[in-house]
């Protein structure tokens, strides 16, 4: 049947546009990087320097530092995030009362969608000296020895409070996906499992474990969702070019990097360049992570019909 | 003599499972043709192929022919929506549009197919339809309320009232009355009766009952097959094939002399 | 033995309570801060905060440019957005169709960031100036995905009998969409464009190299710069004056109102958010 429906041929130009953006987009980016992989090759991704200069033969860049920075911070965050939207998860289905089930719900869906720069003045100015004087401080006088707590805390604007930052900000994105998969497992199972004798936390682990791949697909929605914050974290990393495991140290995420130098990027010949590689990496990282968290799910949704 | 709608050879599958399965039988015009069997035979599925509202589900194949008035509705150069028009549907949940007043629920497809062309065309059009449906003097003082303050009886009539607003030639009906209180339901069935005078009407049913109370001709479906039609009377008194006597004892024992109830 | 697992399970329940609160709590501390923080500097400054300039220790041209980008961006966004979403309700199941909705995820979670250094590789740069018109444009494009997800959402809750009887009727896809079944939906959709203006108004990082900008002055012109209350906190937290982190609490404090003002008594009248 070969007709031209009026309404297929007023919608496709939007569907049309839509693609062409974000072709052109990720274009853009390729385009944007290439200089810089023809002045520097693969160093850009792999060295930790960033020596701008107004002689283009002196300028070097590399993104070592925002690479290892982005990915240490949002697995941070993914290990806080774990944890706490589980027991949320178990807590909304299992424990939480009719009426106070939909209020934490859509408190959950506040935290979501709150405006970042928001957790940014928290973070700043709350967050980041309580962590400092209660948390950094003492394992740094006591602890010392572990290689994580090694790093002197100065300020405290340091990975981890950019990490714990980002742990709240995502949890409640985790959370929405991991409470809806636990709530659709039906109860006969639960019931199965104390016919056996399990007490309450055995059966809720043997839940848990029925609904692995959604709580897989949840953290990694999350760390994407990290991974691609930029002005919470670019108030509380420092923005110090450094790559280091010590928890207090500060340093770079490539959002925060590109917001922090985008500014005066034009004077010099090759930083634009850089910064746009460094776009592009998060580009890939980040879809590619998105994409795979919801494939899985969606996997997992077509293949475990309760 | 003219059939209102012939099926030749009716295959219907979703994807590969087989609903309807080389369906022929012929209904005549101006009468009460009953489709009944038990649930999920494909009855409603048959239904749709009348109008080719099937057309809306993607997985649906239709083989054979469906004739109306003589005309293969299925062969390549049919105007669909004109068919549509023709062949008239109610359905089993009434469903007047609830964004529509009472009065607009009938003016839209009037308008939308360009079928009047002043404002009092439109509204002699509208009164008359809600007149045949038995609705118009229940409403008439208020025709822009919202079909939400209706009954499901009366839902039901507005949605008959819609139809007949389009002038078809033949109404079917999706089991109209399932979800219409009793009184509805008597008020429904006695329309029907009037409205075979000049439409033609066949109507899906899932009691036997009502196919007995208000039908002239029944076609009994079973598993995708038509088993048996043929005059009401006969069916219910006299049925030829054993499942069909099995099935419509239901209601023959239920106290009913004859199986007729004559209104 | 049994004394073992009575512990573990009351050590459960504990961290059940335990990590369900702290997913929580933070919400209610940034609530509790912000009012403690922001109130006293809106109260010592009084309406002077609404409507005077920076100098002046007032955020109005920035609480003037947040309307200016939800407005423009919206006109940009939402009728794209709209349209898509219709696309991919009627015809869910072509190839193209599972593309786009597979785009639209994408989007959905998308670095805000890298949609603004996009915007102004093509806007900005070209027309020489930072604007109204390029902040608006990088808003609409994170819009886009929410606007149209919501709408083929609010279109598939429609009963199927509705789009039957309208095909019933001999109407064509085009009436049935646009005649029967956008007017029904029509509430979950404008649900969903809300959320989604909502959202972009919160947004910081896409403006960061779009809008520029506007503080001392009233926004003039969408091709001019334009500040937003989001833009405008950033740029005073890294400020050393205490006076401008003052004014950002102030500032924070506003957001937070207007977006819980909005936000809440949109999400009680769905049942479920996109995220």
């Amino acid at each position: 049947m070969k007709r031209l429906e009026t309404l297929k041929v007023l919608t496709s130009p939007a569907v049309i546009f839509v693609f062409i953006l974000f072709v052109y987009m990720l274009f853009v980016y390729i385009s944007m990087s290439i200089p810089v992989f023809q002045w520097e090759g693969l160093d850009i991704y792999l060295k930790n320097i960033w020596h701008a200069s107004e002689n283009p033969s002196e300028e070097y860049y590399g993104l070592a530092a925002a690479i290892w920075g982005s990915v240490y911070t949002s697995v941070i965050a993914v290990f806080i995030a774990l944890p706490l939207s589980i027991a949320y998860s178990i807590f909304v289905n299992d424990y939480a009362p009719a009426r106070i089930k939909n209020l934490v719900i859509i408190l959950s869906d506040v935290m979501a969608g709150l405006p970042t720069i928001i957790y940014g003045i928290w973070g700043a100015f709350v967050l980041v000296p309580f962590l400092r004087e209660w948390v950094m401080l003492p394992l740094y006088r006591e602890l010392s020895y572990v290689p994580f707590f090694s790093y002197p805390p100065v300020s405290g604007y340091s990975y981890l409070s950019a990490g714990i930052l980002l742990g709240i900000m995502v949890t409640p994105f985790a959370s929405a996906i991991i409470r809806e998969a636990y709530g659709s497992v039906p109860q006969i199972y639960r019931e199965a499992a104390y016919a056996l004798g399990f007490t309450k936390y055995e059966s809720t682990r043997l839940i848990v474990g029925l609904i692995r791949p959604a709580i897989i697909s949840g953290i990694l929605l999350a760390f994407g969702r990290a991974i691609g914050e930029t002005v919470a974290v670019s108030l509380v990393i420092g923005n110090t070019f450094n790559i280091s495991m010590g928890l207090f140290s500060p340093g770079y995420t490539i959002s925060s990097l590109i917001a922090n130098q985008f500014g005066n990027a034009f004077i010099y010949k090759h930083m634009t360049s850089a910064l746009f590689a460094g776009g592009l990496a998060l580009f890939v990282i980040g879809t590619v992570v998105n994409i795979t968290g919801l494939l899985y799910l969606k996997r997992w949704k077509k293949n475990v019909k309760f | 003599m003219r059939y209102a709608i012939e099926t030749r050879n009716l295959r219907i599958s979703y994807g590969k499972k087989e609903v309807i399965m080389g369906v022929n039988f012929k209904i005549p015009e101006k009468v009460v043709f009953a489709l009944m069997g038990p649930s999920g035979c494909g009855k409603s599925t048959l239904l749709r192929s009348f109008n080719r509202l099937l057309d809306l589900n993607k997985d649906a194949n239709v083989s054979g022919q469906v004739l109306v008035f003589g005309r293969n509705i299925y062969s390549d150069n049919v105007d669909v929506m004109e068919i549509r028009r023709q062949v008239g549907m109610v359905f089993q949940y009434p469903n007047p549009f609830p964004h529509l007043s009472i009065y607009e629920n009938i003016a839209i497809g009037l308008r939308l197919n360009k079928m009047v062309q002043t404002k009092e065309e439109l509204d002699s059009r509208v009164k008359w339809a809600l007149e045949k449906a038995s609705l118009l003097e229940e409403v008439e003082d208020r025709l822009d309320d919202f079909p939400s303050s209706l009954s499901g009886g009366q839902k039901q009539r507005l949605v008959i009232a819609r139809v007949l607003a389009m002038k078809p030639k033949i109404l079917l009906l999706d089991e109209p009355t399932a979800n219409v209180d009793p009184v509805g339901t008597k008020n429904i069935e006695n329309l029907l009766f009037e409205l075979k005078k000049e439409y033609t009407i066949v109507l899906v049913t899932h009691e036997p009952a009502q196919a007995s109370r208000i039908s002239d001709f029944v076609g009994f479906i079973y598993l995708g097959e038509l088993v048996e039609s043929g005059p009401t009377a006969r069916i219910f008194e006299n049925p030829q094939h054993e499942l069909t006597d099995r099935y419509v004892r239901g209601i023959l024992s239920i106290g009913d002399k004859n199986g007729r109830n004559t209104n | 033995m049994l004394n073992f697992r009575k512990i573990k399970d009351k050590l459960f329940l504990t961290f059940i309570f335990f990590g369900a609160f702290i997913a929580l709590f933070p919400l209610f501390h940034i609530i509790f801060t912000l009012i403690i923080k922001g109130m006293p500097v809106i109260i010592s400054r009084g309406t002077m905060f609404f409507t005077g300039t920076l100098s002046q220790g007032g955020i109005g041209p920035a609480i003037v440019g947040t309307f200016i980008l939800a407005f423009l961006s919206s006109l940009i966004g939402i009728p794209i957005a709209f349209l898509v979403g219709l696309y991919i309700y009627e015809y869910p199941d072509s190839k193209v169709s599972e593309f786009v909705r597979g785009l639209l995820q994408i989007m959905l979670e998308f670095p805000t960031i890298l949609v603004g250094v996009f915007v102004m590789d093509i806007l900005v740069i070209p027309m020489g100036t930072y604007s109204a018109l390029a902040g608006a444009f990088a808003l609409a494009i994170i819009m886009m995905p929410y606007v149209s997800v919501y709408t083929a959402e609010a279109m598939r809750n429609i009963p199927y009998t509705y789009r039957e009887a309208s095909f019933s009727l001999g109407l064509n896809c085009f009436k049935t969409a646009f005649r029967i079944l956008v007017p029904i939906a029509k509430r979950g959709i404008f649900t969903g464009i809300l959320i989604a203006i909502a959202k972009v108004a919160g947004e910081t990082a896409p403006l960061l190299f779009t809008a520029g900008g506007l503080y001392e002055i009233y926004p003039h012109g969408i091709s001019a710069p334009v500040g937003a209350i989001p833009l405008l906190i950033y740029t005073l937290i890294q400020s050393p004056s205490s006076t401008d982190h003052a004014t950002a609490w102030g500032a924070s404090l506003v957001l937070l109102l207007v977006f819980i003002g909005v936000f809440i008594p949109i999400r009680l009248s769905l049942k479920e958010v996109k995220l």
